[in-house]
């Protein structure tokens, strides 16, 4: 097997069995599944050959596609540390996703129509994350958007998950526009698109040559609108939370390998020219902590377990953020694999649960038995102790990673910021543990959305579900341990970024994670605790967390009320302004016409008098004249 | 068959189908379609037969033919193609073989409307392979003309008032062009209408240019669906039965925008450069304005129609930067559009032959009633939001890169307004095709084997462009030249 039928392999298979899963297969719902299930084996199986068979250079599978500009550009893929990481993310949480969905989707009247479209999904982030130029990656980012779109819009008939459908491909597409304009700046000022000589040119001491510091900097804040809208960074996130009206397995797959980590893979893939702007670099800083900030304020107060999720995806999004923004391209790509891991487990762990109880309510779910399901619990519980940070799983050491990056004296706001995050994440995430594990029927937890169950027997989760819960539960204890982040380093050449902290300077940090799991136990897992919370006391702040800060409402009576304005002005100006100029023109030469044939009424009288006026006035004229 | 008949062919054959057709008593209704769809499927062997012959690594004119018409004015017939030419007559025949196949079910006066129809796709064959510029306006008028009864007869919603306003805002853009047109002739030295005699004519009269050319750079606008002259386009588009609306946006608009390719930025280079400025910046207006007011419109095809005035503002955009990406941007963005909403009134016809409706808002749930059909017009949507995979992803790629290489702001505002294509087509989608359903509809078919086909075809050529975008463009650049 040489690379290039590897990647032939991972890259066609997933197209191929798209295509025939949506136009042939797509009413007979166990082979469009078997189809896209068996590509998703062949590209885990190539993604991770590819990962483990790695040379130390980069390596390039391409061919001539389009010419721009007298530039060619080639369609394919580049092999190198970022690409290889990301690609085997990609193809083990898909393949998870495919098979977990084969229970969870079961008796969907269009189980067809998903694994097409997981399959969509799948070649576009893996086409994506293999681009070797910049061009073909936003073809595959806006491909990973129109796949989101069809799979949070899965189930069409609920009005609710069409707005968010269409919520999340507007939102990301504006972030989009922007990172066209960088990119069309980027070709215009460096005549190329290509990873590899972008990287290298400015990887190169200095700025390359003929762009001056303002240009960078204007690419690379373009650049990064692109990578704030679909990794949902403030003030673009308001789309994750919503985009959980699809099918859970689908919430799975975007909020952790694919649709969100696209944002961040763009940041990590072209750190080097971020590197050069340095004013980019600091409003990211900005821009991550206020999103790892106030969504996991909005985390706490949720009673959806997945709008917790949700909020906690944004969060950690923004942790990556703060991570490749102080400079540690190994601490953001570090969190973005461990996040993956767990998030993806504690989606396909919510699922389970909603599964079986029919809600989303965490409330609910804990006081109808929620800890009876094992495998369910046992992966909400992996993946929570990771996310909060608990040592030694994943989420702890990558977390660490981060915050060590924060350790330069100029970064001491981001820092503080960063543990009051880390905190929240740890109170949050216990809490969602607690409500479900320890119920309380007396308590003051409230139910919003009481539960329907629909299967009347009491059996545990599908193989095909409990099987990918386990594997990642495994994954997400072990993903974090020293000798992976060493290895992880390696592969993106930048070992010289890990630190190994000494148990010293990681006192603090756990420190932190304790208190919040304290509070989180004293609010909610304690024998007598009121359940109810500690912003219970605070009812202000309890609003403004639950209505997320009221930032929606805020587009709601800005952005949005703008856009209808400008629309019905210029429909207006059409109608009334165009049409009515139009038809005001016809009329007038109508009414002209009418008004010149009025005079010709044939009556003598009239004709006579009309000749004699003429006659007289024109003989007038030449008497005068 | 020699080389220099072949375009003749291409455009005699349509004239068979007319003539064929008026022969045909009108109660052989299935002959006269069958043989329409017959010429029509000749008509797509030759041009691809075209397009295989052109051989690109040559350039230029190719498959030529000039024999002399009225000696005294120096009018030739003199037909041939460039790579601009390949790409519009195969686009021309694949949207006349499309139209004839969802017509398929039209009863009403069958034998007028496909003769007019088969005349109408002649005078655009000959307007896409003419060199001869008497012959090129000859043609178009052809072309525009069976428009009025086409719409006043066969069309909906207020038909006589759209054809007639169609019908007057196209004939103030021939008044303007015919004055120009002559103008040229004369001053050319009056003695050929040659399009290559002509530019090579007045090269050395810039002042002259600049002059004529608002003229006629307007003339071809009009038709083009040029903001603020593109008031026509929309109700045109609404009015007029599917086919026609097909040919209408699918080619009929390409006329304009051909014309002003041909006619006015070919022969006068020194008008264009001076008025590129002033025509972009209208150009962007329509671009963001049709987009706008798309956002408000509630029947389909009007959508739809301000679409196209959003659309074909890319197209003159693109062949104002008057370089060779932009040009070539705007050419495939002429083909791409062209048969995306081909798709896109053939698909709204399949639901409006059914139901009479075509008010969004009393849809919802189309994709559960008619799977197949909500998703033609699903794709078609996609297609015009520019999602890559779909050939207008290049054309808007090209036509955005040169425009931003030229005018960075025009630029900027040209990629915006991709944020409100997407806003009015999911509109569309969420509210007709999405939600939950119209239990009304609940009985609506599906498209059957043979409605697919037609359209199947048109999805396919907007994939196999999306995805081999060269295939398309060494053509096209074989006549703009080297970088």
């Amino acid at each position: 097997m040489t690379h290039t039928h590897l990647v032939l392999g991972a890259l066609l298979a997933p197209l191929l069995t798209f295509a025939l899963a949506l136009i042939v297969f797509r009413k007979r719902h166990l082979v469009a599944a078997a189809l896209v299930i068996g590509a998703g084996l062949v590209t885990l199986v190539s993604t991770l050959w590819l990962l483990l068979d790695h040379g130390t250079a980069p390596e390039l599978i391409t061919a001539r596609w389009f010419s721009i500009g007298g530039i060619d550009i080639a369609f394919g893929a580049l092999l190198d540390g970022r690409t290889l990481l990301m690609g085997a993310i990609v193809g083990v949480i898909t393949f998870a996703v495919l098979v977990y969905s084969l229970g969870y989707m079961k008796d969907d009247p269009a189980k067809g129509r998903f694994f097409a479209s997981l399959a969509l999904f799948e070649w576009a982030m893996l086409s994506f994350a293999y681009a070797p130029n910049l061009l073909q990656g936003f073809i595959f980012w806006e491909l990973v958007g129109l796949a989101s779109f069809l799979l949070i819009g899965f189930w069409y008939h609920k009005p609710s998950a069409v707005a968010a459908a269409k919520k999340a491909f507007i939102m990301t597409r504006i972030g989009d526009v922007g990172m066209f304009i960088g990119l069309i700046m980027l070709f215009a000022a460096t005549g190329t698109l290509d990873i590899v000589t972008l990287t290298d040119r400015f990887a190169a001491p200095g700025l390359p040559a003929g762009l001056s510091p303002g240009a960078v900097e204007l690419i690379a804040g373009l650049l990064f609108l692109g990578v704030m809208g679909k990794s949902a960074q403030f003030p673009l996130h308001t789309w994750l939370p919503d985009a959980m009206e699809g099918p859970t397995p689908v919430s799975a797959l975007l909020h952790s390998a694919t649709m969100v980590a696209a944002g961040v893979f763009l940041f990590a893939r072209f750190h080097e020219v971020f590197l050069d702007a340095p004013t980019v670099m600091g409003a990211a800083l900005v821009i991550g902590t206020i999103t790892a900030l106030i969504a996991s304020t909005m985390a706490v107060v949720q009673s959806d377990l997945k709008k917790i999720l949700a909020y906690s995806s944004i969060s950690q999004l923004g942790f990556m953020i703060v991570g490749l923004a102080a400079g540690s391209l190994f601490a953001g790509l570090f969190h973005l694999t461990t996040h993956a891991i767990f998030k993806a487990l504690l989606f396909l762990s919510a699922g389970a649960f909603i599964h079986h109880f029919g809600t989303n309510d965490v409330v609910a779910i804990g006081r109808g038995g929620g800890r009876k399901r094992i495998v369910a619990t046992i992966g909400l519980v992996t993946g929570g102790l990771a996310l909060a940070g608990v040592p030694i799983l994943s989420g702890f050491w990558s977390k660490e990673a981060i915050l060590s990056a924060l350790h330069e004296p100029g970064y001491r706001v981001f820092l503080i910021a960063a543990y009051i995050a880390a905190f929240l994440t740890a109170y949050y995430t216990f809490r969602m543990i607690f409500l479900v594990v320890l119920p309380r029927a007396d308590s003051g937890a409230v139910i919003v959305e009481p539960m329907h169950p629909h299967h009347g027997a009491d059996h545990g989760e599908p193989r095909s579900m409990a099987g990918p819960i386990l594997v990642l539960a495994a994954l997400a204890a072990v993903a974090g341990l020293p000798w992976i982040g060493d290895a992880l380093g390696d592969l993106i050449g930048k070992g010289d970024q890990v630190h190994h902290a000494s148990l010293v300077e990681m006192i603090l940090p756990i420190g932190i994670v304790f208190a919040g799991i304290g509070l989180a136990w004293l609010d909610f897992g304690a024998k007598r605790a009121p359940q109810r919370g500690i912003l219970a006391w605070l009812p202000s702040a309890q609003r403004l967390f639950e209505n997320g800060w009221y930032i929606d409402s805020l587009y709601q009576k800005t952005v949005v009320a703008l856009t209808d304005t400008v629309a019905r002005a210029l429909h207006f100006t059409e109608t009334r302004g165009f049409d009515g100029a139009g038809d005001g023109v016809a009329a007038g030469v109508m009414a002209t016409g009418r008004g010149a044939a009025r005079t010709h009424t044939g009556r003598l009288p009239i004709f006579i008098g009309t000749a004699v006026v003429v006659v007289a006035a024109f003989s007038l004229f030449l008497a005068l004249g | 068959m020699g080389d220099n008949a072949i375009l003749t062919v291409l455009l005699m054959a349509p004239l068979v189908a007319m003539l064929g057709t008026l022969v045909i008593p009108a109660q052989h209704a299935r002959a006269i379609k069958v043989l329409n769809a017959v010429v029509a499927l000749v008509t797509l062997v030759v041009a691809l037969v075209v397009w295989a012959r052109y051989d690109t690594a040559v350039g230029g004119w190719q498959m030529t033919f000039d024999v002399p018409w009225v000696e005294g004015l120096g009018i030739h017939y003199s037909v041939g193609v460039d790579g601009i030419g390949v790409v519009l007559v195969l686009l021309n025949a694949i949207v006349f073989l499309t139209g004839v196949l969802s017509m398929w079910t039209l009863t009403l006066r069958v034998k007028e409307y496909f003769a007019l129809m088969a005349l109408l796709v002649c005078g655009v064959f000959g307007v896409f392979i003419s060199r001869d510029l008497f012959v090129f306006f000859f043609l178009y008028e052809v072309a525009v003309l069976p428009m009025y009864p086409l719409i006043a007869i066969w069309g909906s919603t207020r038909k006589e008032y759209s054809a007639m306003k169609l019908t007057l805002y196209l004939m103030v853009g021939s008044a303007l062009l015919f004055p120009g047109l002559i103008a040229l002739f004369v001053k050319a030295g009056g003695t050929s209408w040659d399009l290559d005699t002509l530019a090579a004519a007045l090269a050395d009269k810039p002042g002259f240019q600049v002059f004529v050319y608002p003229f006629i750079y307007v003339g071809f606008g009009i038709l083009a669906g040029m903001w603020p002259f593109h008031g026509w386009s929309p109700t045109g588009h609404v009015a007029a039965p599917t086919a026609v609306s097909m040919l209408h946006a699918g080619v009929l608009m390409k006329l304009g925008a051909f014309g002003i390719l041909r006619v006015a930025i070919g022969v006068l280079p020194a008008g264009a450069s001076f008025w590129a400025p002033t025509f972009a910046v209208l150009a962007t207006i329509g671009i963001v304005y049709g987009a706008f007011v798309a956002l408000k419109q509630t029947d389909f095809k009007y959508v739809i129609g301000f679409s196209s005035v959003s659309h074909m503002g890319i197209v003159l955009l693109g062949l104002n930067t008057l370089g060779r990406d932009g040009m070539s941007g705007a050419v495939f963005q002429m083909f791409a559009h062209g048969v995306m909403t081909a798709l896109f009134f053939s698909a709204v016809g399949f639901i409006y032959e059914q139901t009479h409706d075509r008010d969004i808002r009393n849809f919802g749930g189309l994709s559960k009633q008619v799977p197949i059909a909500a998703a033609f017009f699903l794709v078609a949507s996609l297609c015009g939001m520019g999602v890559p995979g779909f050939a207008s992803f290049w054309a808007e790629l090209l036509v955005f890169v040169a425009a931003f290489g030229r005018w960075p702001i025009l630029g900027i505002f040209a990629i915006a307004a991709l944020v409100i294509t997407a806003l009015y087509a999911l509109r569309v989608i969420g509210t007709a095709l999405l939600g939950p359903s119209n239990p009304r509809w609940d009985g609506l078919k599906d498209a059957s084997p043979w409605a697919i086909v037609p359209r199947a075809t048109l999805i396919l050529v907007l994939v196999l462009f999306g995805f081999f975008p060269n295939w398309f463009l060494d053509v096209v650049h074989a006549s703009l030249g080297s970088p």
